[in-house]
């Protein structure tokens, strides 16, 4: 099936997330308001705004259970958003609780525990605050994991058992950690990345061969290994039971952000522009192509006069081709098929790549917002082996 | 015009736990006299494997473990004379297959070479069109993420 697109904007989409039934999402939309839009058949119509930050929102998560929407943004502050009818009228509306987040820099990313009792903010203060509710004085209070942290904390994600936390971060180190916290948590039990875990217990730290910033990260529905994508154009899988680190270079810009579909399988997606699967086990990973089919249909005019798929990638944009034709050939003006359009759905860099819907234990689709303002929602097993991709299969690396 | 002088201030002195660069990376083990003796030795084993015209051996040995870092300018400057013998004496034709010969490690730390290279013109025997037909069709096989690794990684060459 093909993708759903949907225009949101002409601006970029910092963030989204989807409320449980997946009639309501919530954007940022590159400014300090979050916008609501409710679903009508095949559009999305804005319903709420959220405004309270002051500063750019970067990031949103919709707790299922519970229906609440935690937000995060450069002004430091985090707020929990929760539907409450309003005394005069009734009517739900969205309210606001502040979380004392004690940081002083930007808060740059903000997500529950899969038991919503607490979340986690990342920060440029290299803190990663944890919050959990404190009901006696009716706010959301943080205790900070500090070390080994060197530099901004660019994404972080829970692991299932509620306890253990993934961070990644711009001193090109993937790392988890313990985020217990005595008041909300049973004790955990043991599990491959530890067994005794107390506050701020360092579990493990990994980096890239060539580092760079570490742009997301990521446990596997089990939570026994943990996939990591840095600046290097690489993504790492890390299996702890057995220290074995598998490293895969791609021919193309780094990804961004990345989510686990199955226990065998992970959607990456970044600067260039697709959603790109990988799948492996224990015993090695690989790329298996794209969800973004662009040899297809629109595609495949555009592409004739561009002399085929090179591993170039996004280089091989019909703007390159423009500037190629006027250098090499001294062609100039405007052939119809020149325009700027990328080959790929998006038009631009994805910023996030959400599980959207689930069947079992398996994501059957994802959805991927971007830069183009653009929000799309893919089908997980509808991949194509892209040229770009299947040339450069065996980067695996022990 | 707004003032802009502000953004040139260097913050960092005003911080006491500021992040230093080699916290970044991982420090070569080999101590630096032995990097130039290793440096100096696989000149001679790049000259020999020259002379039997195998040039993914020779480009391997070069590679392979090279000099990054501080302290090992000298190193550096070796291994870049050894590895600009290599490209200037391989034919225009014999590039891609040769490229593709390579490991990605050994790809990514010629990508390295070849940016260090463009940006020291005029010196040695560097020439720029050489190093040009390199970068295109190491870019033809590795794609601009080997490009991105260059620009990324913190072990310089």
């Amino acid at each position: 099936m093909a993708p759903e697109v949907f225009n949101f904007a002409q601006t970029p989409i910092t963030c989204h997330a989807f409320s449980a039934d997946h009639k309501q999402i919530a954007v940022s939309l590159n400014s300090n308001d979050v916008r609501i839009f409710t679903r009508q058949g095949a559009t999305w119509t804005p319903t709420e705004t959220l405004s309270e930050h002051d500063k750019l929102v970067t990031s949103i998560d919709w707790a299922p259970n519970s229906n609440r929407i935690v937000t995060a943004s450069q002004d430091r502050n985090a707020y929990v958003w929760q539907q409450t009818p309003d005394p005069q009228t009734g009517k739900l509306i969205w309210k606001p609780t502040l979380v004392l987040l004690r940081i002083n820099r930007a808060a740059t990313f903000v997500r529950w525990s899969p038991k919503e009792d607490k979340f986690a903010v990342a920060s440029g203060a290299r803190t990663i605050a944890i919050c959990s509710f404190d009901p006696e004085n009716n706010w959301w209070v943080a205790k900070h994991l500090k070390k080994p942290i060197r530099s901004t904390v660019l994404s972080v994600e829970w692991h299932p058992n509620n306890v253990l936390l993934a961070s990644g971060s711009a001193d090109m180190k993937a790392r988890v950690f313990s985020a217990y916290i005595k008041e909300v948590d049973d004790k955990p039990a043991p599990t491959v990345w530890g067994s005794k875990l107390p506050f701020n217990t360092l579990c493990g730290e990994y980096a890239s061969p060539a580092g760079g910033w570490v742009h997301a990260v990521g446990f596997s529905p089990s939570g026994d290994a943990l996939a990591f994508a840095s600046h290097d154009s690489s993504i790492s899988i890390v299996y702890p039971s057995s220290s074995t680190v598998y490293n895969i270079r791609i021919s193309s810009l780094p990804f961004v952000t990345l989510t686990w579909t199955a226990e065998d399988n992970i959607v990456a997606a970044g600067h260039d522009c697709q959603p790109v699967v990988f799948s492996g086990s224990e015993s090695g990973w690989q790329t298996v192509g794209s969800l973004d089919d662009s040899t297809s249909g629109k595609a495949a005019t555009a592409q004739a006069g561009l002399g085929g798929n090179s591993p170039v990638g996004r280089l091989n944009s019909t703007a390159f081709s423009t500037f190629r034709n006027a250098d090499s050939r001294g062609q100039s003006g405007s052939n119809p098929l020149n325009d700027t359009k990328l080959l790929t759905v998006h038009q631009n860099t994805i910023t996030s790549v959400r599980p959207y819907e689930s069947k079992g234990s398996r994501v059957v689709k994802v959805s991927t917002s971007g830069v183009d303002g653009n929000l799309v929602i893919w089908d997980v097993d509808n991949v194509t082996a892209s040229g770009g991709l299947t040339g450069r299969m065996a980067g695996l690396r022990m | 015009m707004a003032d802009t002088a502000f953004r040139k201030i260097d913050i960092d002195v005003y911080d006491e736990d500021v992040l230093q660069e080699e916290e970044l990376v991982t420090a070569d083990t080999r101590s630096p006299v032995q990097v130039l003796e290793d440096a100096r030795q696989r000149q001679t084993a790049v000259r020999g494997a020259l002379a039997r015209s195998d040039v993914v051996g020779a480009l391997n040995i070069v590679l392979e473990n090279a000099p990054y870092g501080p302290d090992v300018e000298e190193a550096k400057t070796v291994t870049l004379q050894t590895l600009l013998t290599i490209l200037n004496s391989t034919k225009s034709t014999e590039i891609t297959p040769v490229v593709k010969g390579l490991s990605q490690d050994s790809q990514d730390t010629l990508m390295k070479y070849l940016y260090k290279g463009m940006g020291m013109p005029g010196w040695g025997d560097i020439s720029g069109s050489v190093l040009l037909g390199w970068h295109e069709k190491l870019t033809e096989v590795a794609g601009t993420g080997c490009i991105v690794r260059t620009m990324t990684d913190r072990r310089s060459v």
